[in-house]
């Protein structure tokens, strides 16, 4: 059927006088054409060896959000028209590009209750973060050679910090207490002399609790060290006022409040003013901090996107709550042995990290394909590794490898928290019958008195 | 700004509606419907005319924010539908 389309289409664009007798292409074609339709079947999607009849329900809003309509819409014509480089001075088009981008400033700016000269664009909070530890230590390198940080950190503060420790800078990494949240006392405690910088991040990305930043910010204050907060999963989901934090630089990314990927700002304090290298050296943008063109549609994106989440925050924070408790009841109330990981009371409602005790992970996870979670953060879920921020908590082995994340947003419904509940405890279910741990608990045994050989 | 009528909000309001139904995406679509039913009720005290006229003129613009996405959504829907609008 569909050689024979492709050979009369042909017969209609090709001249009779060139082609005079044309036959029907080779089956071989028709299968080419075949296969590079991915989503023929109408009954479902088949990727990766996996068949489900329909996109699965999304639940992973850590990794990334959706972009709102209204985002969008706000973006589409800087894609269309207004293409200008916002750093020509010459004509109209680099003229309302400039003025698009000074209007996203002010959104992003007001919305973490700063001024619009104190905040850069980047390409999001990898680089924020990489400009952030790197940036001020390289300028202050004469006088501080110290960074504090945490164990629970995001992978690109971790790496820049070890990044530094190899140029011979010292980095001190707090532990975390069990509920995730760090002693403010051992804070204290670490900072030295010659302590140039104090990291933390405000919303964890994998367990979702919210350090105490305020606290944390007077302490750096105290002692006059500048501090650096990670709050690409705080951005619109926590009210954030970077006086009442005290922090020197923030790291925001659009990604995460439902803005487009690839877009992201940094939060420099002018007074007192904090100073950095530069990561990215050229022709002078961004006053010199990240050279490069500003990307005018995602940031206007990200303006729009910020601008949203304060108008909204209050009632999506509502929403989002309701539908964490749904989940949490619904799970807990059919499921024994459901611990959440990290603090109950000081979290985000939107992250919600379950452990399901003598479950294997990664087998509920592939259980679990209508469902799109994670077992932690999107950076190290190709790894069969339990996260690094669990252990950090100390959870235990068999409870960080049975851990899956749960991410609620805006856009999520009443139903598809129903639909998630009934399929994962269809399949905690399904795991554990056939799991010999959970029959030897059922029978009373303690299984961490087990002795397992080692091989 | 002229105060809207009782007739003209019942309007919009329908129009709404009617244009969340528009997007083929499950998620928007339902967000698009709760959240116009969230802001009609949140909106419902309201006395002062020229805080009801700024409602109203936001509800138009949101409107024709909501027309215009819904036809970019339909022009890029995927094939396939969420899970969640597949009848078992």
């Amino acid at each position: 059927m569909a050689s024979k389309i492709i050979a009369s289409t042909l017969r209609r664009s090709l001249s009779p006088k060139l082609l005079p007798h044309i036959r029907p292409l080779s089956t071989a074609t028709a299968a080419v054409a075949a296969v590079a339709e991915p989503y023929d079947e109408t009954a479902g999607i088949s990727m990766k060896g996996v068949k489900i009849s329909g996109r699965p329900l999304y639940l992973d809003m850590q990794a990334t959000s959706p972009v709102d309509p209204r985002v969008l819409d706000a973006m589409l014509p800087y894609f269309v028209s207004r293409y200008g480089n916002p750093h020509s001075r010459t004509h109209l088009y680099g003229w309302e590009s400039d003025e698009a981008v000074e209007a996203a400033r002010a959104q992003v700016a007001s919305l973490i209750n700063a001024s619009p000269k104190e905040i850069v664009f980047t390409s999001g909070a990898t680089e924020c973060n990489n400009i952030s530890v790197k940036g001020v230590m390289h300028f202050y390198k004469e006088k501080k050679r110290h960074v504090i940080t945490t164990q629970t950190e995001h992978k690109c503060v971790l790496d820049s910090c070890r990044h530094l420790q190899q140029e011979g800078f010292d980095v001190t990494y707090l532990t975390v207490k069990p509920d995730g949240l760090i002693d403010l006392n051992e804070l204290r405690s670490a900072i030295r002399k010659d302590t140039g910088l104090v990291s933390v991040m405000a919303v964890n990305n994998e367990i979702g609790v919210i350090q105490p930043m305020e606290e944390i910010g007077e302490i750096c204050k105290e002692f006059n060290i500048p501090f650096h907060t990670d709050a690409a999963q705080a951005l619109g989901k926590i009210p954030i006022d970077v006086n009442k934090w005290n922090v020197s630089l923030m790291s925001l990314s659009g990604h995460k409040v439902y803005g487009p990927k690839g877009v992201g700002a940094l939060y420099m304090r002018r007074r007192p003013r904090i100073r950095v290298e530069p990561q990215m050296n050229g022709g002078g943008q961004e006053r010199g901090i990240r050279s490069g063109t500003v990307p005018t549609p995602l940031v206007v994106g990200m303006g729009a996107a910020c601008e949203l989440a304060m108008k909204e925050m209050e009632y999506d924070e509502i929403w989002v709550t309701k539908l964490k408790d749904r989940l949490l009841d619904g799970i807990r109330g059919r499921l024994d042995g459901v611990v959440v990981n990290g603090s109950t009371e000081r979290r985000y409602a939107g992250n919600l990290n379950i452990s399901f005790a003598y479950v294997e992970g990664e087998s509920l996870l592939m259980g679990l394909k209508e469902v799109a979670v994670s077992s932690g953060s999107a950076c190290t879920s190709a790894s069969l590794e339990p996260s690094y921020v669990l252990r950090a908590l100390g959870v235990d082995e068999d409870m960080a490898h049975t851990s899956i994340r749960f991410g609620i947003g805006r856009f999520t419904t009443e139903e598809e928290i129903d639909k998630a509940v009934e399929l994962t405890v269809n399949q905690v279910e399904k795991l554990r019958e056939m799991s010999p741990l959970y029959e030897m608990v059922k029978e009373g045994i303690d299984i961490k008195s087990i002795q397992w050989s080692q091989h | 700004m002229a105060t809207p009528s009782r007739t003209e909000i019942i309007s919009l309001f329908r129009s709404l509606l009617r244009s969340a139904r528009q997007f083929p995406d499950y998620n928007i679509r339902e967000y698009t419907k709760r959240r116009t039913i969230d802001s009609f009720r949140h909106n419902k005290t309201l006395s002062d005319p020229s805080s009801i006229a700024a409602a109203f003129s936001d509800g138009q613009s949101q409107l024709q924010v909501a027309r215009r996405q819904s036809v970019v959504y339909s022009l890029y829907a995927p094939k396939i539908k969420s899970i969640m609008d597949v009848k078992p």
